[in-house]
């Protein structure tokens, strides 16, 4: 099941990867506030934090959102100082 | 004289507040800020919002910024002094100075390494948003997919 499931994955990015091999589809692998230049991560900056909280009120790991590790640590604190203002919810049942 | 820097206070207090307990508690901040010699640069009320959590049994809360200049001693005792106060039900001093002078420095140098580069290939003073692919080899790629 597993095994089936894995070579029509690999298949279907064979696929792509003959059409365009340099545009060849994966996250974006750039840090959002380096592109944007954002230097301070402020915890009452909602709009800019809510990307990085999903649903379940978790930080969203570097591997997955592909923000550097120093905006990592910014935006870390930023959403920990938002939690303790009530501002974002610790967890979310 | 100790030196003065800058802070970022916020709190929150009950929702069953009135204006005249919020500017009571307004005026209790002032007087302790006056006090150390310190001075509010900026006050912004955010009014009534949603808690993201309950705190103390409240769903909701006033939500007070300000922007403080003074000594660290202001800040001990602002601290302590929101403590006690029971209507206030949550408050988070924060500094500020180092982050923004450390962002100021990061965008000035951003901005002359810019300059530079701009200069140093031939171009004429405009933003060139030459942003590098920085791609990476395919079989990074096979890690990635596979979780």
């Amino acid at each position: 099941m597993s095994e089936e499931r894995g070579r029509s994955r690999s298949r279907g990015k064979d696929d792509r990867q003959q059409g365009q091999r340099r545009t060849f589809f994966r996250r974006r692998r750039v840090c959002k506030f380096c592109v944007e230049k954002i230097d301070y991560i402020s915890y009452r900056d909602m709009k800019l934090l809510a990307p990085f909280i999903p649903e379940r009120g978790k930080i969203q790991p570097r591997r997955i959102s592909g923000v550097c590790a120093s905006h990592q640590r910014k935006l870390q604190l930023a959403i920990k100082r938002a939690r303790q203002m009530a501002l974002i919810p610790y967890v979310t049942e | 004289m100790s030196t003065a820097r800058q802070y970022e206070l916020m709190y929150i207090v009950s929702p069953e507040a009135t204006e005249q307990e919020l500017a009571d508690l307004h005026g209790q901040v002032e007087s302790i800020v006056g006090r150390f010699e310190g001075k509010i640069d900026k006050s912004e009320a955010w009014g009534k919002r949603r808690l993201a959590y309950p705190i103390k049994r409240h769903r909701e809360g006033h939500y007070v910024l300000e922007f403080l200049t003074g000594p660290g001693e202001m800040v001990k005792e602002l601290d302590r002094r929101l403590k006690v106060i029971d209507q206030v039900i949550r408050h988070l001093v924060v500094r500020v100075d180092e982050d923004v002078r450390v962002a100021d420095r990061r965008r000035a140098e951003r901005e002359a390494w810019a300059a530079k580069r701009r200069e140093a290939r031939g171009l004429p003073p405009e933003s060139p948003d030459a942003f590098r692919d920085t791609e990476h080899e395919n079989h990074n790629a096979d890690d990635v997919e596979g979780e």
